[in-house]
């Protein structure tokens, strides 16, 4: 009798169990298809966007939203966000916004979790390749369009069009600025390497490059300085391909995607002639290559004089490093034939909003968003703590008379020297996986450039869409 | 009709009696009392049972359930059938990893068995200090977090600052960068994780050996290998049985310090199923194809477990 009641429970468990699971692949569906009745319905109601919400916020219902926020800048802990949401708190009490910070290292699993069983956060603090390559695009996000019809006259282009997918806007920017790379400074000056760099457009040509490495490698094996290698190329990992990608693309004035985004480019001649260069590079000593070295360990070896060169370099990683560093380091554009760079984009970074369904919060979380965005005071803030620099163009100088705005000049200057941004390419995300074997299959087993770069283009245009 | 039905009777009434006699017969408790006992056991049995059933038995099936569905980010996109199984078999990342999890298995597997094995017979007859002091240096790998343990072993194999090349003068070799080094390094260090909880099993069980059967054997002549072959084996059959199948379990679910150390990478020379279930879900968001990846490392998994039962109790 027993076993048979103990039997049926079991059965009972199990069939709430997946009738449980069922229902919710059921609602996280329709999130997709829902979004633009949802979007519709708040776009009714928050036409006058901000000052309606401001108006009314006296009398407004109270709502709670959620906040997850990746570690840019100085935002790496929940209470970074804390006087940020007390001026928001000032105009909006009726809503409470709750802060989760997370990283780049699990904040995907994180992330993924969280939505994958709907309880994925109201607003989420990152950039367009994950809120409109992944999100938008998985039809989670909310339209943000009225946003920028409002306050985005002043936003560049180029971000712009990284902010929209298909005409609608799905991310709001704050902050941006453009990935460089970076020199030691006194061991490129023992090693007599400095002729080959211009210190005051912090620009050089391909050759220079290839001089200057060379230059670091024989002071190396004389004793004169004492790093351990010139520089490395990292080839494990996820994070920092920008800086490795940069550096194939401008060397020979190539492109990482084709003018019309239909195809994936390494196997260009002018990429695979990059290819070659770097290899020959490795093999003849002024470069050197790890497989199992992600961006943030050779960050540590620039930092701690293993090597002489980062190719991942922006304000932010200086602002981390600095206080490890003993030695200048100097930013510099990537090396190119004309010398003329044209740098990735760090960033944007800014805010989507998800909509899970619920007017009332996508409400909230937008008047969230066009406060920190667009209330200069606390968008001032914001922006300081991401290290960047804002994308309204009319903020001006936003760091003008801070005790380390010269710390932050070069990276203005390199903003000069933005160039194409292709983070939204169909595709993105299983690119950069194929990326890394790339790099390690040229770099560390000698494999044939044009042979590997046509696998790569060939597997990469496989999901390009 | 009469009779038959007293013959019913009649018949019945010994297995009657047999069945009421059974409970008193063999353990002088009433059937109200086991009843009783039952149902408490039922009780304490329930928490973990509800446990074991939610958070493992309803996620095997949900996993089954999903890997027959076109499942993302977005939510369920419809119906697969059987293109994420097809799909599977067609993949070249899926047999890398399917070789290496094949390999870390074969490896480690019986080193760690073997290993434990001879540490636990070298140390079991020592005095307690000694003893305790050897079983302690052995466990705390286990004990230590994955983290910590990767973090020493990234050191000591650091290309550039690494102690494995200052002292063979390789500097600058990237043990866990080279394709055919990396998986190797992944098996030593899973290997130096793995032995704690074996050892200190083998000591325990090599206690347990009955002194008398071994001092009876020795007096009629046996050598050490027969005492340990013909009676300690045997006796500790059970404990190798466990550890075999403890080893080979984690040795397929080896994951953390494939995703600390290498993530599978380079050129997947160390991506494993267990990873490829991780990547596949969490990098690329494709949970249907994840999950088809998870029911088939759960039957490989399963079908190593049952032909090492089958052998044990051949051995037995």
């Amino acid at each position: 009798m027993i076993k048979k009641v103990l039997a049926i429970l079991m059965t009972l468990c199990l069939v709430l169990g997946l009738a449980a699971c069922s229902s919710s692949g059921e609602t996280a569906a329709p999130a997709a298809t829902e979004a633009p009745a949802a979007t519709e319905a708040a776009d009714a109601t928050e036409a006058p966007a901000d000052s309606a919400a401001t108006d009314d916020s006296a009398s407004a219902e109270p709502v709670e939203i959620s906040l997850w926020s990746f570690n840019i800048g100085s935002f790496t802990e929940t209470s970074s966000w804390d006087s940020v949401i007390a001026a928001f708190n000032e105009v909006h009490p009726e809503i409470t916004v709750t802060v989760n910070a997370i990283n780049y290292q699990d904040g995907d699993q994180r992330l993924t979790t969280a939505i994958s069983s709907g309880t994925g956060p109201d607003i989420i603090f990152e950039g367009p390749e994950r809120i409109v390559g992944n999100y938008a695009r998985e039809g989670l996000m909310a339209d943000l369009s009225d946003l920028w019809t409002a306050s985005g006259s002043d936003i560049s282009e180029g971000i712009s069009s990284l902010s929209q997918l298909d005409g609608t806007y799905y991310f709001f920017p704050i902050s941006a600025a453009a990935h460089c790379m970076a020199i030691n400074y006194e061991v490129f000056e023992a090693a007599g390497a400095l002729q080959y760099i211009d210190e005051e457009t912090r620009t050089w040509t391909t050759d220079d490059f290839v001089a200057a490495m060379a230059a670091v490698r024989d002071a190396i094996e004389a004793g004169t300085v004492s790093v351990a290698v010139p520089g490395i190329i990292y080839c494990g990992a996820q994070g920092g391909d920008q800086g490795t990608r940069a550096l194939v693309n401008n060397l020979y004035s190539d492109y990482f995607v084709t003018e019309d985004g239909s195809s994936y480019n390494a196997n260009s001649a002018k990429n695979v002639q990059a290819l070659t260069l770097l290899q020959t590079m490795v093999n003849d000593g002024s470069l050197s290559a790890n497989a199992s070295f992600a961006a943030s360990d050779e960050l540590q070896a620039f930092a701690n004089q293993t090597c002489a060169v980062s190719f991942c370099w922006n304000y932010s990683n200086y602002a981390q490093y600095a206080a490890q560093t003993q030695f200048t380091p100097f930013a510099m554009a990537f090396p190119s034939d004309d010398g003329v760079p044209e740098l990735e984009m760090a960033g944007p970074y800014g805010f989507g909003v998800f909509d899970k369904g619920d007017a009332a919060k996508v409400e909230a979380a937008k008047t969230f968003v066009d406060f920190v965005c667009n209330d200069q005071t606390a968008g001032v803030e914001v922006v300081k703590a991401t290290g960047f620099f804002p994308v309204h163009t009319d903020w001006g100088d936003v760091y003008a008379g801070d005790a380390d705005a010269a710390d932050r000049a070069p990276f203005a200057l390199m903003s000069d020297y933005l160039g194409r941004s292709y983070a939204l390419t169909g595709g993105w995300t299983e690119q950069r996986a194929l990326w890394w074997p790339l790099l390690a299959e040229i770099m560390t087993t000698g494999a044939d450039p044009q042979t590997a770069a046509d696998n790569y283009v060939a597997q990469a245009n496989a999901n390009i869409g | 009709m009469a009779q038959n039905t007293d013959v019913a009777t009649a018949a019945a009434a010994p297995r009657k009696a047999k069945k009421s006699q059974k409970p008193s017969g063999t353990s002088g408790m009433s059937r109200a009392l086991v009843r009783r006992e039952t149902i408490s056991a039922y009780c304490f049995l329930l928490p973990s049972l509800v446990f074991f059933v939610g958070f493992v038995v309803v996620p095997m099936f949900i996993c089954l359930f999903y890997s027959f569905l076109d499942y993302g980010l977005g939510g369920v996109a419809g119906f697969a059938g059987l293109d994420n199984y097809i799909q599977l078999f067609q993949d070249e990342v899926f047999h890398k990893g399917f070789m290496n999890t094949l390999l870390i298995v074969v490896v480690a597997v019986p080193t760690v068995t073997a290993f434990s094995l001879w540490v636990g017979s070298a140390i079991y007859k020592m005095h307690t200090i000694p003893r305790s002091f050897f079983r302690c240096v052995f466990y705390l790998p286990v004990v230590t977090g994955s983290v910590a343990v990767t973090v020493v072993w990234k050191w000591i194999l650091h290309p550039y600052n690494g102690l494995l090349n200052q002292i063979a003068g390789t500097t600058g070799f990237d043990w866990l960068g080279n394709a055919s080094t990396a998986i190797w390094f992944i098996i030593l260090i899973l290997f130096t994780t793995s032995i704690g909880q074996p050892i200190v099993l083998y000591v325990a069980a090599l206690g347990n050996v009955d002194t008398s059967i071994i001092e009876a054997a020795q007096v009629d002549g046996a050598t050490k290998l027969q005492v340990f072959w013909k009676i300690k084996w045997p006796a500790i059959m059970s404990t190798t049985l466990y550890v075999l199948v403890i080893t080979t379990i984690n040795s397929f679910q080896c994951f953390a310090l494939i995703q600390l150390l290498t993530r599978g990478g380079p050129l997947n020379s160390t991506m494993t199923i267990m990873y490829q279930v991780y990547d596949t879900a969490y990098r690329l968001q494709d949970f249907g194809y994840a999950n088809a990846i998870g029911v088939i490392l759960a039957i490989i998994i399963a079908i190593f477990s049952a032909i090492q039962f089958k052998l044990a109790k051949t051995d037995n």
